[in-house]
C-alpha cells in the first residue's frame, strides 16, 4: 500500500485512507540541513525541516503540500524541482465565511481524490468513507479524553503517532500514568512543533510546570472537529470537509477570529496560569499574533522564538521557561 | 522634447524649474518645484537623480501629491477605498464608480525610504509586534496609526489566499486593531488538469475555468460591497468603460516599456520607469491624470528615441530587474555603475497587461487577478521572466531581495535556476533595505562587478 505523506492539518487522513492508501502526517525532526536549499535565511525552520524530511523519505508514494501559508506554497516549488515522488498542491483557502470557499475546499478534496486514484487508489463509496471516518473519529475522541491525564509530551507523541500511523492499535497502547500530574498549569500556543521541539514539554515539567492545553498545530488545535453521526451517514464527504475546514482554527484564517473563540473556550476549560507562545523565526503568520494575543489575554505570555535546531537556543528556551515559571509561582 | 536628456539632482531641478517657468511650460495644478516636497519630510529626494524633462517633473509631482488628492476627494464628498494587496484589479472596479477613489495603502512601503525613516512608521510597527522580520510594507501599520500619510479609507478591501504571508499577517494585525477589512480569496493559480477546461489568461499564464469562475464570484462580492459604499449601482457598461480607461494606461505603459528597455540608447532612467509602472496599480488616486502623465512621458521618450539620444552610455550593461527596491536610490546606483534596466518584474506585471474587452467585464477582471505572477508558482513567474529576458535582450538578471518578504526566502533560487537553464547569463541576488546608506559601498561593489562581468562577456 502506498504511503501518502503530508504535514498540514487541513489534509484529511480519512480521505486518503478511504482511497485505499496509507496517510502519514509527518512531523520533521528538526530544521535539518540547508543542503536542498541554497540558503536558509528567511526560510521558516519548519518549512526547511519539511523539505529535508520529504527529500530523504524513501517510502513515500505521494506527497501533499497545502497553500495555507506562502512559505509552504513555495516549498512546493522547490520540491517539484528536487523530488521524483508525485506531488499534489492542495488549495486551502484562508477565508472561510462563504459557501463558495467551503465549496472550493470540497472541490480540492475531489481533485486530491483524482490524484490519489492516479497513484493506484480507488474511489471510495460513501459507506467506505463513513466507516473510516468513524474509526478515526473514535480514536480521536479517545485521545482527547485521555489527554487530560497524560504527561504533555506523551500526549503530543500520541497525537503525532495517530497522525503518522492512523487509528490502528493506538487506542490500546495508551498507558496512563499511575499518579496525577502536578505542576503549574500552562498552555502552549503556536504553529506546528518539530520533534526536537517536543523537548519543551520536558523543560516545562522539569521547571515545575505542566502543559494542560497543547494548542499548537501538532497538538490538540490541529485536530478536526468531531463528526456528526447523522452527517457522517448521509453525506460523509461534506461532513469530513466541514469538520476539517471549519473545525480547525488557525492563525492563517482571514479573519482569524475563530482562533480566539476556540482559544477562549479551551482556556476556560483548562484554566492555565500562563501561555507559552511558540513560533519559528520567519513565520509571519504566528509572529503577527504575538502582540495581539498579549493584548487579548489577561494571562502572562512567554514568547519562545526558535530557529529549531541548535543547542544554544535550547538552553535559552530552558532559562526563559524557568524564569517564566518562577514569576508565576 | 526637453533639453539634452540627463539625470540631475534636486538642486539642479530647481534651476531647471525656473527655466521651464520662464519658457511658459504647462504645469498642472499640483505642479511646482520638486524641492518643495522636502517640506513634507521627503528627504530622500536630496539623494536621488531625476530625469530632467518636464514630463518627469509632472510624474514626480503627481506621485508626491497623492495625499492632497485623497484629502480633496474626501472633501468633495467622494468615498475612499483602500485596496490592499491585489495590485491592480479592485482599483479598476472602484474607479468605474463616479464617487469612489481607490488608493493603495501598501504604497506606504516606500515611506521609510522617501522620508529616510524620519516618519517613525517602522517604530510604530515594531511597537505593534511587527518588527523587521516582516517586509517594509509594515510601514503601512504605522501610517494607519498616525493617519498622517493618507486619510483613513471608508472601506478596506484585501486579497488573501495565494498572497505573501507578510501582507496577510499585517492585514490581520490591522483588523485586530479595529479596522474592518473585507477579505477576499485569490486561490493559488494552477494549470487545468485533464478533463478541465483551460482559460488562457492575459500575459500568457493559464488556469482552469473553475478558478476563473471562483474569482469572478469573489469579485461579485466586492462589487456588491463597493455598491453599498458608493450608494450607486455598477452596471456592465460602466465597468467596461472603466476597463477601457485602465487599458489606456496599460497601452501607454506597454509602449513606454518597449522603448525604455529596447531602444538603442536608454531614453528614460530606471527610477522614472519604476514610478510610471507603479501608476498602473491604482492610478495614484486620479485615473484621468495618470493617463495624461503617462502620455506626456511617452511623448518625451518617443522624441528622444527618434532623435537617437538617451540618458545613459550606449554600452550600458543590460540588466533585467526582479522585485521592486525598498530604497529608490538603488535604481540610480545601478545606472551610476554602468547598468541599464532592460526588463522588469516588479511583482505586478499583470497590472501592465491589457484587460480583455471582448468578454463580460467581471470575468475579464477575474482573469486579470489570476494572471498575477505572485498567485502562481515561482516556476511560472520565472518562465514569464525568461520570455521578457529574451524579448528585451537582457545580459544579466538582478533579483532584488525584499527584507523579510515571505516569497523572497525561496523564490530566488527557483527563478535563478530556471533563468540559468534557459540563458547563459549571470544572475545576482542582493538585498535592498528601505535605506541602503550603510551598505551602499557593498551594494555598489556588487553592481559594479555585475556590470564588469557583463562587459567582459561581450568580448568573449
Ligand atoms: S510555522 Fe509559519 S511559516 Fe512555517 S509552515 Fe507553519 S505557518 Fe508556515
Ligand atoms: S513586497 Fe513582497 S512580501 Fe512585501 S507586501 Fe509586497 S508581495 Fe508581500
Amino acid at each position: 500500500m502506498k504511503t501518502i505523506i503530508y504535514t498540514c492539518p487541513y489534509v484529511p487522513a480519512e480521505w486518503i485512507a478511504a482511497h485505499g492508501l496509507r496517510p502519514s502526517r509527518i512531523i520533521p525532526d528538526a530544521a535539518g540541513a540547508t543542503g536542498p536549499l541554497g540558503r536558509s535565511e528567511g526560510v521558516c525552520p519548519f518549512v526547511q525541516g519539511f523539505i529535508s524530511e520529504v527529500l530523504t523519505d524513501k517510502k513515500a508514494g505521494g506527497i501533499v503540500v497545502t497553500t495555507v501559508c506562502d512559505q509552504m506554497r513555495r516549498a512546493y516549488d522547490i520540491l517539484v524541482r528536487r523530488c521524483d515522488v508525485p506531488l499534489f498542491l492542495m488549495n486551502v483557502p484562508n477565508t472561510w465565511q462563504n459557501v463558495t470557499v467551503q465549496k472550493l475546499y470540497i472541490d480540492e478534496l475531489k481533485r486530491l481524490g483524482r490524484f490519489l486514484i492516479g497513484l493506484g487508489g480507488t474511489s471510495p463509496s460513501d459507506d467506505a468513507l463513513a466507516r473510516i471516518m468513524l474509526d478515526y473519529d473514535t480514536a480521536r475522541t479517545s485521545i482527547l479524553i485521555v489527554g487530560g491525564y497524560l504527561p504533555a509530551r506523551q500526549y503530543a507523541e500520541t497525537i503525532a503517532a495517530f497522525g503518522k500511523d492512523g487509528p490502528g492499535e493506538m487506542r490500546n497502547n495508551i498507558t496512563l500514568p499511575a499518579q496525577q500530574i502536578e505542576g503549574m498549569p500552562l498552555a502552549i500556543l503556536g504553529g506546528p512543533l518539530m520533534r526536537r521541539d517536543f523537548d519543551i514539554f520536558d523543560i516545562v515539567e522539569q521547571a515545575g510546570g505542566h502543559i494542560v492545553l497543547d494548542a499548537t498545530e501538532t497538538g490538540q488545535r490541529g485536530m478536526c472537529a468531531p463528526f456528526d453521526r447523522l452527517g457522517l451517514r448521509d453525506k460523509p464527504l461534506l461532513e469530513l470537509a466541514g469538520a476539517y475546514f471549519c473545525g480547525i482554527q488557525d492563525a492563517s484564517r482571514r479573519p482569524n477570529s475563530g482562533l480566539y473563540k476556540w482559544l477562549k473556550c479551551r482556556l476556560t476549560d483548562t484554566a492555565p496560569r500562563g501561555i507559552i507562545f511558540h513560533r519559528y523565526v520567519w513565520c509571519d503568520m504566528w509572529h503577527a499574533e504575538l502582540q495581539r494575543l498579549k493584548d487579548w489575554t489577561d494571562l502572562p505570555v512567554l514568547d519562545i522564538d526558535t530557529a529549531g535546531n541548535n543547542q544554544t537556543a535550547k538552553q535559552r528556551t530552558t532559562n526563559r521557561i524557568r524564569a517564566f515559571l518562577e514569576t508565576l509561582q | 522634447m526637453s533639453d539634452i536628456p540627463r539625470r540631475i539632482t534636486l538642486a539642479q531641478w530647481d534651476l531647471q524649474y525656473e527655466q521651464l517657468q520662464k519658457a511658459g511650460t504647462y504645469q498642472p495644478d499640483y505642479g511646482g518645484p520638486l524641492s518643495r516636497h522636502l517640506n513634507d519630510g521627503d528627504q530622500r529626494l536630496l539623494k536621488l537623480r531625476f530625469d530632467n524633462s518636464a514630463a518627469a517633473l509632472r510624474l514626480w509631482n503627481f506621485l508626491l501629491t497623492e495625499e492632497d488628492r485623497l484629502r480633496d476627494a474626501r472633501a468633495a464628498g467622494k468615498k475612499l477605498i483602500g485596496t490592499m494587496k491585489d495590485l491592480g484589479t479592485v482599483p479598476v472596479m472602484a474607479y468605474s464608480f463616479d464617487n469612489l477613489v481607490a488608493f493603495y495603502p501598501d504604497g506606504a512601503w516606500w515611506i521609510p525610504c522617501v522620508m529616510e525613516l524620519s516618519a517613525g512608521l517602522l517604530s510604530i510597527a515594531d511597537s505593534l509586534g511587527i518588527d523587521e522580520s516582516f517586509c517594509p510594507v509594515r510601514a503601512m501599520l504605522g501610517a494607519f496609526v498616525t493617519g498622517a500619510h493618507f486619510p483613513l479609507p471608508d472601506r478596506l478591501i484585501c486579497s488573501v489566499g495565494a498572497t505573501c504571508d507578510d501582507f496577510s499577517a499585517i492585514a490581520q494585525r490591522l483588523e485586530g486593531l479595529g479596522h474592518s477589512i473585507f477579505f477576499w480569496e485569490i486561490p493559488h493559480r494552477r494549470k487545468a488538469e485533464p478533463g478541465e477546461e483551460a482559460v488562457n489568461l492575459p500575459g500568457g499564464f493559464s488556469a482552469p475555468k473553475c478558478q476563473v469562475e471562483f474569482v469572478e464570484s469573489e469579485l461579485q462580492r466586492i462589487k456588491t460591497a463597493l455598491e453599498e459604499t458608493a450608494g450607486e449601482k455598477l452596471d456592465e457598461d460602466k465597468l467596461s468603460a472603466g476597463i477601457k480607461k485602465a487599458n489606456q494606461v496599460r497601452t501607454y505603459l506597454a509602449e513606454l516599456r518597449r522603448l525604455a528597455f529596447a531602444a538603442e540608447l536608454c531614453p528614460i532612467p530606471a527610477l522614472e520607469m519604476l514610478i510610471a509602472e507603479m501608476l498602473a496599480i491604482h492610478f495614484c488616486s486620479d485615473r484621468q491624470e495618470t493617463i495624461e502623465v503617462l502620455k506626456e512621458l511617452l511623448e518625451e521618450v518617443k522624441a528622444r528615441v527618434k532623435a537617437g539620444i538617451g540618458v545613459l552610455d550606449a554600452d550600458a550593461a543590460k540588466i533585467f530587474w526582479i522585485n521592486p527596491v525598498a530604497d529608490l536610490q538603488v535604481m540610480n546606483l545601478l545606472e551610476d555603475c554602468g547598468g541599464r534596466i532592460c526588463g522588469t518584474e516588479y511583482l505586478f506585471t499583470h497590472a501592465l497587461d491589457a484587460i480583455p474587452e471582448n468578454i463580460p467585464a467581471l470575468e475579464a477582471l477575474a482573469q486579470m487577478a489570476l494572471a498575477d505572477p505572485m498567485v502562481g508558482s515561482s516556476t511560472e513567474r520565472a518562465q514569464r521572466i525568461c520570455a521578457d529576458i529574451h524579448r528585451f535582450g537582457a545580459e544579466a538578471v538582478l533579483i532584488s531581495r525584499i527584507p523579510g518578504a515571505s516569497h523572497c526566502a525561496l523564490e530566488g533560487e527557483v527563478i535563478s535556476e530556471i533563468v540559468q537553464d534557459n540563458f547563459d547569463i549571470p544572475v545576482l541576488e542582493i538585498e535592498v533595505p528601505p535605506v541602503i546608506d550603510s551598505m551602499r559601498p557593498t551594494v555598489r561593489t556588487r553592481l559594479e562587478a555585475l556590470v564588469e562581468t557583463i562587459k567582459a562577456r561581450r568580448t568573449r
